[in-house]
């Protein structure tokens, strides 16, 4: 074996230089388009956020170059660091929801038929609507004189009187959080649902006749053969939960007493109601970078052991 | 095809197609409040056949924003109905185009709206003309007072009489409640609270909105006057968490004895709910004075127009200082602007509408650059503060939230450029 190795290394080792040359070519021409669109839509856009970040950029007015002094005040600002704590809360409450209701749910439809067919789609469907549609409904379901939830429980017996759930911060939050598993599980699901189909039969198979009780198949084999689509699954999740805004906006205006602003609702606030772009721009800079941050750290704990070689 | 041919092609299709490319021809965008009388104001104009006005109607909470951009790319409109507490901001930055020439030249320049000329003129020069008016009004439903037998004739005119009156509509019966404001909306309360403070001598600036006085023993009152009607259960559970949305629509429902109001919600009521019977007053002070916010838009005229347009927009402007232009905005819920035909443009409507007329004329309208910052942000301190102070649990809350508010807002308007 070790032979063959080496034989077929030298062969792609020495290929004639001048068609590897063209080659290359070929190849950017092919993604051509590919980093045309990056780059139109994704890196000169970044690099404008950048610049602008180093002026006061009012929307109405013009721009004055001030260096570091966004970064500066934002080292200061107390109300974007509390709208980022607020955010990480809320991104592990949501990351935690979506993902366990989401496992659930994949080891639910996983399997066959008809019924189960029925049930994935009924399952996903609520991924389909907007964000802002969702949030709307919510927002009447959520009312306290034409509502569903507040007379619901009032005529239950769960509540003395009808009580203003988005009046206060613990029900507010978790009615928002609940809201977003309700629509996003759906999403992670098939993800998940995907790696699941994807673990060969064959080993649940052996190790059942070896005995493994359900509990220990789970552990040892669905476990460790669903981390890729798993960790795919976290980043996107906890990446959607970190750029929460919608929900927020829609349902609670980052009330109750603005306990619930997000990161993103702090820069669309810096933006586009105190209309202070640069500074907006900075706290979009510091965003990605946390966002950047966040993905790597997801990625080297959910690294196959297998890589590090 | 060459670059000419298409050009040609577009000329030949403007002059095949008359009134698409007119000379006098010119832009004007209105935000989604004027949406009942500006269309029927323009369409007048235009039948007029001269000149030609193109309306956009922006939705109010993206107008300074979509202008901004348009401005930026150079597609600003040519002329603008801005909410005039928006005025000053606009000129400082240099958006708009001076108009005292033009407005010096108007015979009945006198006569137009005080409160809107103020915030519309920086150092002297004028920038704003006033266009739309709407003031600050007390709505109540006739028919609940007469089951709860009060007089539906008689409005409140102190605190004291709107509690009681508040208090006997609010035990007719458990879906029926006294008052109701917006407690999450600060456009709302600006416009219906601070009255109540200013017609009981105080205010929530002074020194031209450079000082914040939100920390003041009149502010705290009023405050109280509406914790006390809350506390009470007088105020729908849902006024808490309502950031504007049933600023209307909740008197409309028609189990409301009170709310503060506006004076478009005349004719709204009048168009959409012919069945309410309700009357119209003053805000109240404590002890009975009044006041009233004078609140609606200036025209502008962006920057960047060109001067061959400015006729045209001059024409419309004067269009909509006639009589007819008056009558027209009158009819569609917003008052008239200019004083010395008010009455003939109201003719014609009941006399609720000369309680709103005369709520406007002695408006008031409160001038800082960063109203934006402190009062209409869903988060800024304005709002923040009356929402926790309106609905607080005890007394200590409230003078925590007024002290904090009041160290928030002096923060935003020393930090303003």
């Amino acid at each position: 074996m070790p032979a063959q190795t080496d034989i077929s290394d030298s062969i792609l080792e020495v290929p004639p230089p001048r068609r590897r040359r063209r080659r290359d070519w070929t190849g950017l021409l092919y993604v051509a388009p590919a980093l045309v669109l990056v780059a139109v839509f994704f890196l000169i856009p970044l690099g404008m956020s950048i610049w602008m970040s180093f002026h006061a950029w009012p929307l109405i007015g013009v721009p004055r170059w001030i260096g570091l002094d966004n970064y500066a005040r934002l080292w200061g600002d107390t109300s974007f660091w509390s709208a980022l704590v607020f955010t990480i809360q809320y991104t592990i409450a949501a990351t935690v929801g979506l993902l366990g209701v989401a496992f659930v749910l994949a080891l639910m439809v996983q399997g066959e038929g008809r019924a189960i067919a029925f049930y994935r789609t009924a399952y996903f469907l609520p991924v389909v609507t907007g964000f802002a549609s969702a949030s709307l409904l919510w927002a009447w379901l959520s009312n306290v004189d034409a509502g569903l939830f507040s007379p619901l429980a009032q005529d239950l017996g769960m509540t003395d009187g009808r009580v203003n759930i988005l009046a206060t911060f613990t029900p507010a939050f978790w009615s928002v959080t609940i809201m977003v598993i309700w629509k996003m599980a759906g999403f992670y699901m098939v993800i998940i649902m995907s790696g699941l189909q994807a673990i060969p039969t064959d080993y649940q198979e052996a190790a059942r006749i070896d005995g493994a009780s359900w509990g220990q198949r789970f552990r040892w084999i669905t476990l460790p053969l669903i981390r890729r689509p798993f960790a795919l699954a976290l980043i996107l999740a906890v990446a959607g939960s970190m750029l929460a805004f919608d929900q927020f906006y829609i349902i609670l205006n980052g009330g109750p007493q603005n306990q619930t602003v997000t990161v993103v609702y702090r820069i669309f606030n810096e933006s586009f109601v105190s209309f202070r772009l640069g500074y907006g721009a900075a706290l979009s800079v510091v965003l990605l970078v946390i966002l950047l941050v966040l993905s790597v750290v997801q990625l080297w704990l959910l690294r196959d052991k297998g890589d590090q070689s | 095809m060459t670059f000419k041919t298409i050009t040609s092609g577009i000329a030949l299709a403007a002059i095949a197609l008359p009134g698409i490319a007119s000379a006098d021809e010119f832009s004007i965008w209105v935000r989604s409040d004027g949406s009942e009388f500006m269309p029927k104001l323009v369409e007048a104009f235009n039948a007029q056949g001269e000149h030609t006005a193109k309306l956009q109607i922006v939705p109010v909470n993206e107008l300074v924003q979509k202008y901004a951009i348009a401005a930026a790319g150079g597609s600003a409109p040519d002329a603008l109905s801005l909410d005039l507490i928006y005025t000053p901001a606009f000129a400082e930055a240099g958006q708009l185009k001076d108009l005292t020439e033009f407005a010096q030249s108007l015979p009945y320049f006198e006569h137009l709206s005080p409160a809107h000329l103020s915030v519309g003129s920086v150092d002297d020069r004028i920038y704003g003309l006033p266009f739309s008016a709407d003031a600050s009004i007390l709505v109540w439903n006739k028919d609940l007072y007469r089951e709860a037998g009060l007089d539906p004739e008689q409005g409140p005119t102190t605190w004291e009489e709107l509690r009681s009156q508040a208090e006997a509509v609010g035990a007719l019966g458990e879906e029926t409640y006294g008052y109701y404001f917006s407690g999450n909306c600060g456009g709302c309360n600006i416009f219906t609270f601070t009255p109540l403070i200013w017609a009981s001598g105080g205010d929530i600036f002074a020194d031209n909105g450079q000082t914040a006085t939100l920390d003041t023993p009149e502010v705290k009152e009023a405050i109280e006057f509406y914790r006390d009607m809350v506390m009470d259960g007088l105020v729908p559970g849902g006024a808490q968490t309502d950031t504007g949305s049933n600023f209307f629509a909740a008197f409309a429902n028609g189990n409301i004895g009170i709310s503060p109001s506006g004076s478009f919600s005349i004719g709204a009521l009048n168009n959409q709910y012919p069945d309410l019977d309700f009357g119209v007053t003053f805000l109240p002070g404590k002890d009975g004075d009044w006041s009233s916010f004078a609140g609606g838009d200036n025209i502008v005229i962006s920057a960047g127009t060109g001067d061959s347009k400015l006729p045209a927009i001059q024409d419309f402007i004067e269009f909509a200082y006639s009589v007819e232009g008056q009558t027209i905005l009158a009819d569609n819920g917003a008052l008239p602007v200019r004083g010395d035909v008010a009455e003939e443009a109201l003719s014609q409507l009941d006399e609720r509408y000369l309680t709103a007329a005369k709520a406007m004329a002695g408006g008031r309208t409160p001038y800082t650059t960063v109203f934006n910052d402190l009062i209409n942000s869903r988060n800024g301190p304005w709002i923040t503060t009356l929402n926790r102070a309106f609905f607080a649990e005890s007394e200590e809350e409230v003078q925590q939230a007024i002290e904090d508010g009041q160290a928030e807002m002096q923060s935003i308007i020393d930090a303003a450029p």
